[in-house]
């Protein structure tokens, strides 16, 4: 029994295996949708060679000396800062947005590196000794690091991939210690916008919601009135932008708040996909047996919507034992983290989290008809090479992280 | 919450508790749509669902020169099982109204079992109106059981045309991968020739057509009753510059032989009639197209499938000496008064043999009796690079840019060329063999047909097409196609000259006297292509009538000797066919055209 505790004591079979199981839940699915689609049946066997390219990088990440990922920060981080500058000029316009680089039949999209990079640097900076987040310098400092690429990301235009650099940035620097106060008050307005865009009664809601934890935080009286003051303004400031918006614009954010006012538009994949979802039921239709999935009406399926895919053809059954791997995944890492007594290796451990967690919030959220269609794949489920690479890149870190966790305790 | 130091506990309990709440919202989300609401979404499924339907465009037609219809398209009726919905109780009344063997059906569907069974399956291809009929009538007891409605070509007119139209198929699924924007599965594409040349003008427009549907995907109704649906776009109807009646005599000629055969109208450019023989039928193609009859195609010696008309070189013999004749006429190198000997050959280094003794001999009278030694002594005097840059005026070694793509460009060798093989003291005997076409230099047919045309009409033509234009699909007008127009920029006084000696091959005591009783005047020039693998191959070009050219052909047939008795016969029962056709129809041309501008009377063509 001694060497099973060797192994256990050195690899976390905890991380690896939810991955594992998601991923095959996604070959399944991406199988199922791509089954009659003469232009993509062969993304199964694509996703499957990935697939153990993408084991065998995990496992070189794992094996690395952990003291590395520190030392790559500052490269990493220009690199990606190139490239993210780079796709700008020269980058592939693929529906819209010039987000990939092109080498041969290869393409990748240097954003997904750029994660890694942005990580390793905004925690290398964070876990500097003299570093501290409550100084207004410092905090302008980590921002300017953290914002860096997201501006980058934005004139490609990825909307969704900037939230989530956005909300990388905002975990990382919430781990490393920042007052709460302080975060409330620079994201409360936001969320107040976003909610005055479904109408005033969401309006007035978010408003009460700030005003309850402005008493909460029983700040002094005059400065929580300029905070309201500030909230309430967002909110009428955000309606004047809507107003300000082109006529397709409008349509979009529209679609999301009511997707049948588009029925063959933009609310299209989410009538299609929530009602392939609802009509999966408990059990499920079975595997190649989704009307809606094999019918094809979702295009493209086997990637933003392949979730739909589960629901349709293994029903609740299926996606909640998804929904149970990732939260045991995330729930996983975050325990990690909270361990790994180094600053620098724990707040790279969060900042992944918070990829991983973005993203299936955000896709999941989307599939299910409760946040707006905002481009994000699943991780480790969707189609698609690089963003897999990527994911499994930085799984390896984690297990690296927890290979060496007693060395740096 | 705060204690503002670096991964506390409590910041760790806020994460999780983030991490959870999230999960628990998404978690009741699925509880509530995948459980609660089920049966709705179902409905919504079911009931509900807005299908897209894409509407196919027809093909445009083609027409011929005079608006005679040449290819259409007729609907054939597939009969298609979608297995989910299908009870296989029915396979007996089904294959005895189909008049198939028992278990047929089973086994298409057998075959077919790897796909998904929401997809309809084609069971069988072409039936007839009376299954049609019987399909509808009983359509509320045939469940899973329905039919299309698919295009496919036909050629009413009786013309093959196997190398000038080309062929529409279902798209192959390598051709997809490239086009994905317009094309799915299924849908027809041009494979070659005009069809493929002209995809994007034939194709049209595709539309779309969104309807409600059921449970059972069968339509239930119309979204918005039809107010958001696009209708498709018929493709353009094409107006070919091909003439049918010469065409299928051209075509007729060439049975049972190889070869090749060009006619332009020399004004112009346009091709009136293209024939290479051995010719297939394109029916074959226009349908399913069985493995027997490709395998024929492809194992036959004969290549019935490679385009001769366009891209087969082969040396064009005594055809070719009017070059020699026009560059020395031309640079001044001799008058009509020059005369060379001829006694029944020529000595340089060896002798070259004549197959005559023909005496002393000028131009006109070298032409008539395509006098070798005549041109032995004139291509001394010129030199090879002036021979071949005059060859390049006349479109030899380079494409015609025809708009059917396919085309060999031939070889018009310089003194580099030999230079290269021999250094720099090749033999110049070599231009012996050149002058007289033969040796390296090769040409198309249609090179040939596009020198005849320049000769027929003073050094000036238009690029060779085989479309005129289009047929507007709203106006119904037609809309003439603008084509290159070149000059070879020598004087008409020199085409004179060995026009008249082509007069003489054919009225004089040339090589092809045969024709002299045609009804029209013909002019001409025989060619035989020595082949070292086997019998030398046979070529005429000719151009009628002598006064105002209308017409220009090369002919070539292979393998069988002699130019004046198997080309030339050929070349003549086009050229009267063709003017014949002019003579009482020229009226009634113009007044079809001028009729289809003014009316709509292209609609009742174009159906």
């Amino acid at each position: 029994m001694q060497i099973d505790y060797h192994i256990n004591d050195k690899f976390d079979f905890g991380l690896l295996f939810p991955v594992i199981i998601l991923f095959c839940f996604g070959l399944a699915a991406i199988f199922s949708a791509t089954f009659n689609n003469a232009l993509a049946d062969s993304n199964f066997q694509k996703q499957l060679i990935w697939g153990f390219v993408a084991l065998i990088v995990f496992f070189i990440t794992y094996s690395l000396p952990t003291k590395s990922f520190k030392q790559l920060a500052i490269p990493t981080f220009l690199i990606s800062i190139l490239l993210l500058i780079a796709v700008i000029i020269i980058g592939k316009k693929v529906s819209g947005a010039r987000s990939w680089l092109a080498f041969g039949a290869l393409g990748f999209q240097p954003s997904e590196f750029a994660k890694i990079g942005t990580l390793l640097m905004l925690s290398r900076f964070l876990s500097m000794n003299n570093t501290n987040i409550n100084s207004f310098r410092d905090l302008l400092m980590a921002l300017g690091i953290g914002f860096l690429p997201v501006v980058l990301i934005l004139m490609e235009p990825d909307m969704g991939t900037a939230i989530v650099f956005l909300a990388m940035i905002i975990t990382l620097i919430f781990w490393k210690g920042t007052s709460v106060f302080a975060l409330f008050v620079v994201l409360s307005p936001g969320f107040v916008a976003f909610s005055s865009l479904f109408g005033t009664y969401y309006f007035l809601a978010a408003l009460f919601l700030i005003l309850v934890i402005l008493f909460l935080f029983k700040e002094n009286i005059f400065f929580s009135g300029s905070i309201f003051a500030l909230n309430l303004a967002s909110g009428f400031f955000a309606d004047y932008v809507y107003g300000a918006l082109k006529p397709h614009q409008q349509q979009r954010i529209q679609a999301f708040i009511d997707p049948m006012s588009d029925p063959l538009g933009s609310g299209y994949n989410t009538i299609q996909a929530k009602a392939a979802i609802g009509s999966g039921g408990f059990f499920g239709k079975g595997f190649l047996e989704g009307h809606q999935t094999q019918l094809q009406f979702i295009p493209e399926q086997w990637t933003d919507f392949v979730y739909s895919v589960i629901g349709e053809e293994f029903g609740f059954i299926g996606t909640i034992i998804m929904l149970g791997l990732f939260t045991f995944l995330f729930l996983r890492i975050l325990k990690l983290a909270s361990q790994s007594k180094n600053e620098f290796l724990s707040l790279t451990s969060i900042g992944i989290l918070s990829i991983f967690f973005t993203h299936f919030i955000i896709n999941i959220g989307m599939v299910l008809g409760i946040i707006p269609i905002i481009g994000l794949p699943l991780p480790f489920v969707s189609y698609g090479g690089s963003s897999l690479l990527v994911n499994m890149i930085m799984l390896g870190i984690l297990a690296n992280i927890y290979r060496t966790r007693k060395n740096y305790s | 919450m705060k204690s503002e130091k670096f991964a506390s506990a409590s910041r760790k309990t806020f994460l999780s508790a983030i991490i959870i709440i999230g999960a628990v919202i998404l978690g009741l989300r699925l509880f509530q749509m995948q459980i609660l609401n089920q049966t709705s979404y179902d409905d919504k499924t079911a009931d509900n669902s807005i299908k897209m339907i894409e509407l196919s465009p027809r093909r445009g037609v083609f027409f011929d020169r005079n608006l005679k219809l040449l290819v259409n398209n007729i609907p054939t009726y597939t009969l298609r099982i979608t297995p989910a919905d299908y009870n296989k109780k029915l396979n007996e009344i089904l294959e005895s109204v189909l008049k198939v063997k028992p278990g047929y059906i089973n086994n298409v569907l057998d075959q077919n079992k790897v796909y998904s069974k929401y997809l309809p399956l084609k069971i069988k291809r072409g039936i007839n109106f009376d299954i049609v009929a019987w399909l509808e009538e009983n359509s509320d007891n045939l469940p899973g059981v329905d039919y299309i409605v698919d295009m496919h070509r036909g050629y009413p007119a009786g013309v093959y045309g196997s190398h000038i139209f080309g062929y529409a198929k279902e798209i192959s699924r390598k051709q997809l991968k490239k086009e994905k924007e317009f094309y799915k599965l299924g849908d027809f594409v041009g494979y070659n020739s005009i069809e493929k040349s002209y995809e994007k003008v034939l194709r049209g427009t595709k539309g779309s057509k969104f309807v409600l549907v059921n449970s059972s995907r069968k339509k239930i109704g119309d979204y918005k009753n039809g107010a958001d649906d696009i209708p498709a776009v018929k493709g353009k109807d094409i107006v070919l510059t091909i003439e049918a009646k010469t065409q299928r005599t051209a075509e007729r000629e060439f049975i049972g032989k190889k070869g090749a055969l060009v006619a332009i109208e020399p004004v112009s450019g346009e091709i009136l009639a293209m024939v290479s023989s051995p010719q297939f039928d394109l029916k074959e193609f226009s349908y399913i197209t069985s493995k027997d009859f490709l395998n024929i195609l492809y194992n036959d010696p004969g290549k019935p499938l490679f385009n001769r008309a366009t891209m087969s070189v082969k040396p064009p013999g005594s055809t070719f000496k009017i070059i020699a004749a026009v560059t020395a006429l031309d640079l001044g190198i001799i008058t009509t008064s020059t005369t060379f000997f001829c006694n029944g050959g020529y000595t340089y280094g060896r002798l070259f043999k004549c197959h005559g003794v023909h005496g002393n001999v000028n131009v006109i009278q070298a032409i008539e009796k395509s006098c070798n030694a005549f041109f032995y002594q004139l291509i001394l005097k010129i030199g090879i690079n002036k021979w071949s840059e005059y060859s390049r005026r006349f479109g030899f070694g380079s494409k015609t840019k025809i708009d059917i793509g396919q085309e060999s460009a031939g070889l018009i060798p310089y003194s580099k060329y030999y230079e290269k093989i021999y250094g720099v003291n090749w033999p110049k005997s070599i231009l012996l063999s050149l002058v007289i076409g033969q040796g390296e230099v090769s040409v198309t047919p249609l090179q040939l047909a596009q020198y005849t045309a320049l000769i027929a009409n003073n050094g000036f033509a238009v690029q060779p097409h085989l479309v005129k234009g289009y047929i507007e699909n709203n106006t119904k007008e037609f809309v003439s196609k603008n084509y290159k127009s070149f000059n070879v920029g020598i004087d008409k006084k020199v085409f004179d000259i060995v026009r008249h000696g082509m007069y003489l091959v054919v009225h004089g005591a040339g090589t092809a006297t045969r024709l002299r009783h045609s009804k029209y005047e013909i002019s001409g020039k025989t060619g035989t292509a020595q082949n070292p693998h086997g019998e030398d191959h046979a070529w005429f070009v000719a151009f009628a009538p002598f006064d105002n050219p209308k017409i220009a052909v090369a002919v070539i047939v292979e393998n069988v000797g002699f130019g004046s008795t198997y080309a030339a016969p050929i070349a003549q029962k086009v050229i009267e066919e063709y003017l014949n056709s002019l003579e009482p129809d020229e009226s009634e041309e113009v007044k079809t055209i001028s009729l289809l501008k003014k009316t709509k009377m292209g609609e009742a063509i174009a159906n």
